[in-house]
């Protein structure tokens, strides 16, 4: 690492290391990933705390979804240290099964079990995991499904939901394991436009519970309304991290600015 | 040529004749020469089937056929075991439509029973039709008792079954399970395996290497996928080293070298040999087959199991064989057929007394030598293994439709 290196990378990182809010849950200090020879994910320092809501948005290929598929390691990191609810992730297997418990995914593209029944989706981890008796976890399922407004479709397989009501069973699936933290992983990206607001709607409302999440999305009207940081990625790098007030009407960083410019 | 009869109503033949057979000249060609030979080969068979066919042959070696030379005495074990067996498979169809019925996923259950009958019998048709042969050419009252005692007992397994409590259904289950190897215990307490043969032969080769495969198949799949270098190499070296033999090859190093081996006498039987070849045979094609499977669904299923925190092996257990295994049932099937069939290698490799050993040995000795009447005895045999490979090919597509029902 170069001194200007260093010196850049202190002055930004400064705000990422101070949550807004709530004792530190997520830790990440120097995380680097790499893929062969590319890497797509520079040291980075990021800090969440608890009932943060974190929204982490820039161009493909920055290195948004590689870093919270670390936070659940389902990608290993090279170098650094990830901290989620003081377990460390390291090779130890019953440190990851912890933080899985403790940490609830969505994925882009829904990733429901298609075999499976919407009530099986959402059942399976808490009785298998958690022992959670069949009838209880039945009933703590259906209260999930009142949440995101589908219950009615209990019985149903996934593959006769619209995208929108997919992604709403897959938050619901997310939810029953009571997770301490929750990402996102561009959670509207694969929906048709008219079933983006349905999906977001049940996110907002999450939030609004002070429930802990990082969410990467490039639903920008989205993130000015819930985040309470917004974080800018560029090549593996956070680039600036700022509450939305300041982060959307007056950005710092050139790269910012022409991201912006490019998507606003 | 495809039938579109019903596509135009006002249409009179004259018309749909011209449009499907006779379009233009080319076409009519076509159809006149494939009319003339379709007439001419089912004209040569009927006159096979139903003149020229000296069926006596099978008649006198029916029971040949069935049982090979399972001594007679021990025939009431063979009767026995068939309606055992049809009892229990009953039991459990009872129990599925039970579970059906209340599931609401039954596609039956509002059907009147001789409407149900009769989905029974368009189900079964070829095996019923087989059994009907069957009985026209025999003369003893055995194979009477053998088809109607099976016949009674599925039949009131079905009905007993589903009326059967749920707390009994795991029981039923066991019994399912336990069930073939008890019968196979009961038969071999009287008669070896060795002195089996016949189409009894042929199945019991067939479904023993089917049950022991398909485990070993899978095993061996996830082995090739595993992380574990010793693991995979294991694996995919047994695939390997049984997809690159031929399988006769296979049944005769089985049948001679293992000699070299295993000290005589303690070798274990020909029938047992040949098992343990078909296993590991078509265990190696199931092994491909279901890798296949596995790599066909999308890597985001296995990451959505393991971010809810569910153990690798939960994860294979619950998310990706289940779906892995319904994406290939065309394939599987089509591999158990060919097991099905293959068994009559056994007969050419190994000397076991199997319908195809058979056919050659009834028409090359004893009253009917030198009369050339292998065709009758081919055509019977090959009816037999097509009633039993049909069927597989038939039950396996209701299988996936069934399975398909409401998912992706």
């Amino acid at each position: 690492m170069t001194t200007d290196d260093a010196t850049g990378a202190a002055s930004r990182l400064g705000d990422a290391t101070r949550p807004i809010k709530g004792d530190p849950i997520i830790v990440m200090e120097q995380v680097t990933k790499r893929f062969d020879d590319f890497e797509a994910l520079k040291s980075i320092d990021l800090v969440v705390g608890t009932q943060e809501v974190v929204v982490v948005i820039g161009p493909s290929g920055s290195g948004k979804s590689t870093l919270i598929r670390c936070i659940n390691r389902l990608e290993v990191h090279d170098e650094g240290r990830i901290v989620v609810d003081d377990t460390e992730l390291s090779d130890d297997v019953r440190n990851i099964a912890e933080v899985r418990r403790e940490t609830g995914m969505v994925f882009q593209q829904f990733n429901l079990f298609p075999h499976l029944s919407v009530l099986d989706n959402i059942t399976l981890a808490p009785r298998k995991v958690r022992k959670v008796p069949r009838a209880e976890a039945e009933a703590q399922a259906m209260e999930l499904l009142e949440r995101v407004r589908i219950p009615e479709q209990a019985e149903k397989y996934p593959g006769q939901l619209s995208g929108g009501q997919q992604q709403r069973v897959a938050i619901a699936r997310a939810l029953a394991m009571r997770p301490k933290v929750l990402l996102f992983d561009e959670p509207t990206s694969a929906l048709d436009p008219e079933m983006i607001n349905e999906v977001l709607d049940v996110i907002k409302d999450l939030a609004r519970e002070g429930r802990t999440m990082i969410v990467v999305t490039h639903e920008m009207g989205f993130a000015r309304e819930v985040a309470d940081r917004v974080v800018f990625m560029a090549e593996g790098q956070i680039v600036e991290v700022g509450p939305p007030e300041h982060f959307f009407t007056d950005p710092q960083e050139e790269r910012t600015k022409e991201f912006l410019a490019q998507i606003l | 040529m495809t039938t579109t009869l019903r596509a135009a109503p006002a249409a009179t033949i004259r018309t749909w004749l011209r449009r499907n057979l006779f379009r233009n000249r080319v076409d009519g060609v076509v159809t006149v020469v494939s009319a003339a030979v379709i007439g001419t080969v089912l004209f040569r068979a009927a006159r096979f089937v139903l003149v020229t066919g000296r069926w006596e042959v099978i008649e006198a070696n029916l029971r040949l056929l069935m049982v090979g030379r399972f001594p007679t005495v021990h025939l009431p074990r063979v009767a026995v075991s068939l309606a055992v067996a049809s009892l229990v498979g009953g039991f459990v169809a009872g129990i599925v439509h039970q579970r059906q019925v209340a599931a609401g996923t039954s596609v039956v259950a509002h059907l009147s029973v001789v409407a149900r009958l009769a989905d029974l019998v368009e189900r079964f048709w070829p095996a019923l039709l087989g059994a009907a042969l069957l009985l026209s050419l025999t003369s003893t009252a055995g194979p009477w008792i053998t088809v109607g005692g099976a016949l009674a007992a599925g039949l009131v397994g079905r009905l007993v079954g589903a009326r059967l409590p749920a707390l009994t259904h795991p029981v039923v289950v066991v019994a399912a399970v336990v069930t073939p190897f008890a019968l196979v215990a009961y038969l071999a307490d009287a008669v070896g395996w060795d002195s089996w043969g016949g189409l009894m032969l042929n199945v019991y080769l067939a479904i023993a290497s089917m049950i022991l495969c398909f485990p070993l198949g899978v095993l061996a799949a996830l082995g090739r996928r595993s992380t574990l270098p010793a693991v995979r190499w294991i694996s995919t070296g047994y695939i390997e080293l049984f997809r690159g033999a031929p399988l006769f090859v296979l049944l005769l190093m089985a049948n001679v070298a293992l000699g070299f081996f295993v000290p005589a006498g303690s070798a274990p039987g020909r029938v047992a040999r040949a098992i343990v070849v078909f296993t590991l045979f078509t265990g190696a094609y199931m092994a491909e087959i279901v890798r296949g499977g596995l790599q066909s669904l999308p890597r985001g299923q296995a990451e959505a199991g393991r971010a809810l925190g569910l153990s690798p092996t939960r994860v294979t257990f619950h998310i990706v064989l289940p779906q892995a295994l319904r994406n290939v049932i065309p394939a599987q099937v089509g591999q158990l057929i060919s097991l099905f069939k293959d068994t009559t290698l056994a007969g050419f490799a190994m000397g076991l007394f199997e319908l195809g050993n058979i056919s050659e040995s009834i028409t090359s000795q004893g009253p009917f030598r030198g009369q050339q009447l292998l065709p009758e005895v081919v055509a019977f045999v090959a009816l037999l293994f097509w009633i039993g490979s049909y069927t597989m090919a038939r039950e396996s597509q209701r299988l996936e439709r069934k399975l398909g029902v409401g998912r992706r």
